[in-house]
C-alpha cells in the first residue's frame, strides 16, 4: 500500500488540447479517493496517467516513495478494474485471475490459495473454470475486481467500473466495494462521473471540471460547503436552485429576489466572512431543494429560522419517500458559466419544461406526506441557515475558506 | 410474411380457420420450392457436380479413353518417380508457404498498427493481389534471372556480397604456355617453374587478359628490385599494345596486376603470404634461406561470384514460394488487421497492467484472441496453396519444371501440355479434390458456426 501524489501534472493531447491542466493531488495511503466532473473533464486521463497508459506532458507522480512518470504500467505495481471489464475472453476466470500472478513468476500453490481467497470473498467459486463470454455483467464485473484484489497490489485503479451494471446491481456492488475496501484498506482511485457514487464510495472526493481541480473534500463537506457555483450545481441531486438575488439591510438583513424575501440570520454572517461586503449588491443565491419543506405538512416541525414562502406546483415527481415539486420563481435562470457547465452534463432527472417569459425552474424536496398535486398552490418553507451565496463575477462561493483572499 | 401468406390461403380456401389448427406447412407449396431451387440446381449440377462425376468416371480410363483400366492411373501417380516429385513439392508447399504467408502477414498487420501511413503501407502491399498471379509469374521471371544486371534478386546479393569483399582477381589470366615460361599453370593456380631461393626475383608474367579492360589507373609494370634480401618480384601482363616488347620482360608499356595474393611456399606448405603493390611488385623480406616456391593461388583467377541460380533445379520451389508469399502477404495481412481492430483495446491494457511485457501481451492476449482470424487465413492459404498452378508454370523455365511441379501443374501438363492423358489428368484434378475437401469443409462448417 502507498499514497500517490501527483505534482502539477499536465496532459496535452496533440492539437493542444488540455486534458489534465496542472493537476495537484495527494491520495493518501489507505484512502478512498473519488474523482467526479462531467464527462470530458479529464478524470479518466487523470487515472490513465496514474496507471501508466498515458504519457504524462509535465509534472510528476509519486507512488510510495517511487517517480513513476516514466515507469511503465507493468513496473507501478498497481491494479487497475476497467469500465467494460476488460476480461481476457479467451481464459476461464480462474485463468483471469492467475494471469497477473503467473507473469510474476509465482510458485503454483500461492496463486492457488489467492486465486480461491479471491473468489471466496467475491462468491465467484462456483463460476472459476466458467469463460467470461457465460457469466452475467456482475459476475464480469466481480471477476475484473478479483482479478486486482489477487495481485496485492499498492493501489487499485478504477475507471467507473460500475457504469456498465443496471440501477439494482450498481447499488448493490456499491456497497461491497464499500466492504471491500473496509477489509483490504488498499488505497482507491475511483473515476466516475455519478455523484452518488462519488458521495457514497469516497472518502474524499475530487471534482474535475475542463481539466482543473475545483475542491477536494469529504462529501458532506463539498455537499454542505461547496467552493464554487460549478460544485455547488455538480453535486446533489436534484441539483441547486440559484437564482440572481439582491443581499438588503433595511428592516433586518435579508436577501431579495422574484418578489420573495428572505431573512439572512446573523449566524451566517459569521460564518461567512466578507458576505457582509455585498450588502446592496447582486449575488447568486443558492437553495437546496432538500432545505424546503411543505409547511402545510411539516405543520408544527418548522421551528426557528425557516421561512414560509407561497409557491405554486407545475410539475411533481413522487419518488414514494418523498416528492420533488417543481415549480417557477419569476426571475431570468442564471447563466453563469458554472452553472451552465454543471446543468449541461448534469442528472437526467433535470426536467426541462419550456422556461416562459424568462422564469427559472426550481425544485423543491418535500416530505412525501404533503399531497400536493401539479397545479396546486403550495407553501413551502424554507431553511435560512442554509442559503449558500456566490460572487455573480467569479462564482466563488462567498466566505468559503479556500476562497477567502482570491 | 408468413401470417400474410397463411391468411391469404385460408381466405381464398374460405376457411377461416387459424393456420396451426389445419395441420399444414406455413408458407407455400413444394411445388413452388421446386421451381425456385430449380435455376440454382441446374446451374451446379452442369458446372459443378457433372464434371466432378464425369472427371471420376474419366480417370478410370486409359489416355484414349477406350479402355477401362480401373485405379491402375491412381496407383501411377504414387509410383512413378516423376509423379513424388510432384507430391513431394505439393507437401513442401503446403508445410512452408500457408504458415509463412499468416506469420508475414501477421508481422506486417501488427507493424502498421502503429505507424504512420498505415493505410498507404497496407495499400502497397495488398497491390500484388490486384495483379493476376500469371503476370506475378513474369515479374518474378525477371526477378529471378540469373544475370545481376537484369534479375534484381541477383543483383542485390551479388551488391551486397561487394560491399563486403573486394572482387580484384583475375579471371581467365593465364601464364604462356611454353617451356620457356618462368611460370606454370597448375590444378589452377600458378606456380615457379624453378624453387626460388632468396635473393632471387621471381618474374610472373601472365597473358589472356586484354590491357583495356584493367581499371585505367593501372600503373606500368616495374622491374623487382635486385639486391634486396628475401625474395621480390613481379606480376604483370605480359603483353605491349600494338606489338614489339620481349617475352618474359618487363617492358615500357606492359600494365602491372595489382592487388593480386602471392603465396611462398617451403615443402608444399604455405610459409608466408603477401599480394601485389600497385607497380606490380611483391616481396616476402622475412624468407631468408632455403628454396621456396612462388604461387599464385587459383582464388585469383576465378570468376567473380553472380549470384544465385533461383531458377535452377535446387533453388526452384524456395524462389516461386517466396513469390507466392509476396503475392499473398497483403490478403493476410488485410484479414489480419481486421482482426487486430476488432480486439477490444482494454484488454490489452488490463495485460499490461497485470504486468505483461508487450511481447507477452502480444504472445498471450494478442494471438489467441486473433487466433480465429488466424485460422480462417491459414486454411484458405492451404487452400491456395494445394490449387498453385500459374506461378509454378510461368516462373519454372521449361527445363526445371520436373523439380518444380506440383499436382495442379502435372494435372495440365499430362492432360493439356503435350501430355494428352486425360485419364490420369482426372485422376490427379479428383485426388487434387481429396486434398482440399478437409479444409474446404472445415473453412465451412466455420462460417456456418459463425452465423448461427
Amino acid at each position: 500500500m502507498a499514497s500517490i501524489v501527483l505534482t502539477n501534472v499536465d496532459k496535452v493531447y496533440a492539437g493542444g488540447v488540455k486534458a489534465v491542466n496542472s493537476l495537484n493531488l495527494e491520495i493518501r495511503d489507505g484512502e478512498f479517493m473519488v474523482l467526479v466532473g462531467p464527462s470530458g473533464c479529464g478524470k479518466s486521463t487523470a487515472l490513465r496517467m496514474v496507471a501508466g497508459l498515458e504519457d504524462i506532458s509535465g509534472g510528476e507522480i509519486r507512488i510510495g516513495e517511487k517517480v513513476v512518470n516514466h515507469l511503465p504500467p507493468k513496473d507501478r505495481d498497481i491494479a487497475m478494474v476497467f469500465q467494460n471489464y476488460a476480461l481476457y475472453p479467451h481464459m476461464t476466470v480462474e485463468e483471469n485471475l492467475a494471469f497477473g500472478l503467473k507473469l510474476r513468476k509465482m510458485p503454483k500453490s500461492e496463486i492457488q490459495k489467492r486465486v480461491n481467497e479471491a473468489a471466496k470473498m467475491l462468491g465467484l467459486e462456483q463460476y472459476l473454470k466458467r469463460k467470461p463470454a457465460a457469466l452475467s455483467g456482475g459476475q464480469r464485473q466481480r471477476v475484473a475486481m478479483g482479478r486486482a484484489i489477487v495481485r496485492e497490489p499498492q493501489a487499485f485503479l478504477m475507471d467507473e467500473p460500475l457504469s456498465n451494471l443496471d440501477a439494482k446491481l450498481r447499488v448493490s456492488m456499491r456497497a461491497s466495494l464499500n466492504q471491500m475496501h473496509e477489509r483490504l484498506g488498499v488505497t482507491t482511485v475511483y473515476v466516475t462521473h455519478d455523484q452518488v457514487e462519488a458521495m457514497t464510495l469516497g472518502d474524499r472526493v475530487c471534482v474535475l471540471r475542463d481539466g482543473l481541480l475545483q475542491q477536494v473534500d469529504t462529501p458532506q463537506n463539498l455537499f454542505d460547503k461547496p467552493v464554487n457555483l460549478f460544485v455547488a450545481g455538480f453535486m446533489g441531486s436534484p441539483s441547486m436552485n440559484f437564482v440572481t438575488a439582491e443581499l438588503v439591510k433595511d428592516g433586518g438583513t435579508a436577501v431579495a429576489f422574484a418578489g420573495y424575501r428572505l431573512p439572512v440570520p446573523d449566524s451566517t454572517f459569521h460564518d461567512k466572512p466578507g458576505l457582509d461586503q455585498y450588502f446592496g449588491r447582486k449575488v447568486i443565491l443558492g437553495i437546496r431543494p432538500s432545505d424546503f419543506e411543505d409547511s402545510v405538512a411539516a405543520n408544527g416541525n418548522v421551528s426557528n429560522g425557516w421561512v414560509r414562502i407561497p409557491a405554486r406546483a407545475e410539475v411533481t415527481e413522487e419518488l414514494g419517500s418523498e416528492i420533488n415539486v417543481l415549480f417557477l420563481i419569476d426571475a431570468p435562470p442564471v447563466e453563469h458559466r458554472d452553472t451552465v457547465a454543471a446543468a449541461d452534463q448534469g442528472d437526467d432527472t433535470d426536467t426541462s419544461l419550456p422556461l416562459v417569459g424568462g422564469k427559472s425552474l426550481w425544485t423543491a424536496r418535500v416530505n412525501a406526506r404533503s399531497h400536493v398535486r401539479p397545479g396546486q398552490n403550495i407553501e413551502l418553507a424554507v431553511d435560512t441557515h442554509n442559503l449558500h451565496f456566490f460572487d455573480v463575477d467569479s462564482g466563488l462561493a462567498i466566505g468559503h475558506p479556500a476562497n477567502i483572499g482570491r | 410474411m408468413t401470417t400474410k401468406t397463411a391468411g391469404r390461403r385460408a381466405a381464398t380456401r374460405g376457411t377461416p380457420r387459424p393456420p396451426a389448427a389445419t395441420g399444414k406447412r406455413l408458407g407455400p407449396s413444394p411445388k413452388m420450392a421446386v421451381w425456385f431451387l430449380l435455376p440454382a440446381v441446374l446451374l451446379l449440377g452442369v458446372m459443378v457436380i457433372y464434371p466432378i462425376v464425369y472427371s471420376i468416371f474419366r480417370s478410370l480410363f486409359d489416355a484414349s479413353g477406350s479402355t477401362f483400366v480401373g485405379v491402375d492411373n491412381y496407383v501411377s501417380i504414387f509410383t512413378d518417380s516423376a509423379m513424388l516429385t510432384t507430391i513431394r513439392n505439393t507437401l513442401i508447399w503446403v508445410a512452408v508457404a500457408p504458415a509463412l504467408v499468416t506469420v508475414v502477414g501477421l508481422i506486417f498487420a501488427v507493424m502498421t498498427e502503429r505507424i504512420r501511413w498505415a493505410t498507404a503501407f497496407k495499400l502497397v502491399v495488398f497491390m500484388p493481389m490486384a495483379v493476376s498471379l500469371m503476370a506475378s509469374g513474369v515479374i518474378f521471371r525477371f526477378v529471378y534471372e540469373q544475370d545481376p544486371d537484369r534479375g534484381v534478386a541477383n543483383a542485390v546479393i551479388t551488391s551486397v556480397r561487394d560491399i563486403f569483399s573486394s572482387g580484384s582477381g583475375i579471371p581467365g589470366a593465364r601464364p604462356r604456355e611454353n617451356d620457356q615460361a618462368p611460370v606454370v599453370a597448375s590444378d589452377g593456380a600458378v606456380v615457379t617453374r624453378q624453387p626460388v631461393s632468396p635473393g632471387q626475383t621471381v618474374l610472373v608474367p601472365l597473358v589472356g587478359l586484354r590491357p583495356d579492360m584493367l581499371p585505367a589507373s593501372t600503373a606500368p609494370a616495374k622491374t623487382p628490385g635486385q639486391g634486396t634480401a628475401g625474395i621480390n618480384g613481379t606480376v604483370w601482363l605480359d603483353f605491349t599494345p600494338g606489338g614489339g616488347g620481349a617475352p618474359e620482360k618487363v617492358d615500357v608499356d606492359e600494365k602491372a596486376l595489382a592487388g593480386v595474393t602471392v603465396e611462398a611456399l617451403r615443402d608444399g606448405t604455405v610459409v608466408a603470404t603477401t599480394t601485389t603493390a600497385n607497380d606490380g611488385t611483391f616481396s616476402f623480406p622475412e624468407l631468408t634461406s632455403g628454396d621456396h616456391v612462388v604461387r599464385l593461388p587459383r582464388e585469383n583467377f576465378e570468376a567473380p561470384f553472380n549470384g544465385l541460380s533461383w531458377l535452377g533445379p535446387t533453388l526452384i520451389t524456395p524462389a516461386i514460394i517466396a513469390a507466392f508469399i509476396w503475392v499473398w502477404a497483403g490478403f493476410a495481412m488485410v484479414l489480419l488487421s481486421a482482426g487486430l481492430a476488432s480486439i477490444p483495446r482494454d484488454a490489452l491494457e488490463a495485460a499490461r497492467m497485470d504486468g505483461a511485457t508487450e511481447w507477452q501481451v502480444f504472445r498471450r492476449i494478442t494471438v489467441p484472441l486473433l487466433s480465429p482470424v488466424l485460422l480462417v487465413v491459414f486454411v484458405t492459404m492451404i487452400i491456395n496453396t494445394l490449387k498453385v498452378f500459374d506461378l509454378v508454370f510461368v516462373i519454372a523455365p521449361g527445363s526445371v519444371q520436373p523439380q518444380a511441379n506440383v499436382v495442379a501443374l502435372e494435372m495440365w501438363r499430362v492432360s493439356f501440355g503435350g501430355g494428352g492423358d486425360y485419364g490420369l489428368g482426372s485422376a490427379l484434378a479428383i485426388f487434387l479434390l481429396i486434398l482440399v475437401l478437409p479444409f474446404m469443409m472445415f473453412n465451412i462448417r466455420r462460417f456456418k458456426r459463425e452465423q448461427s
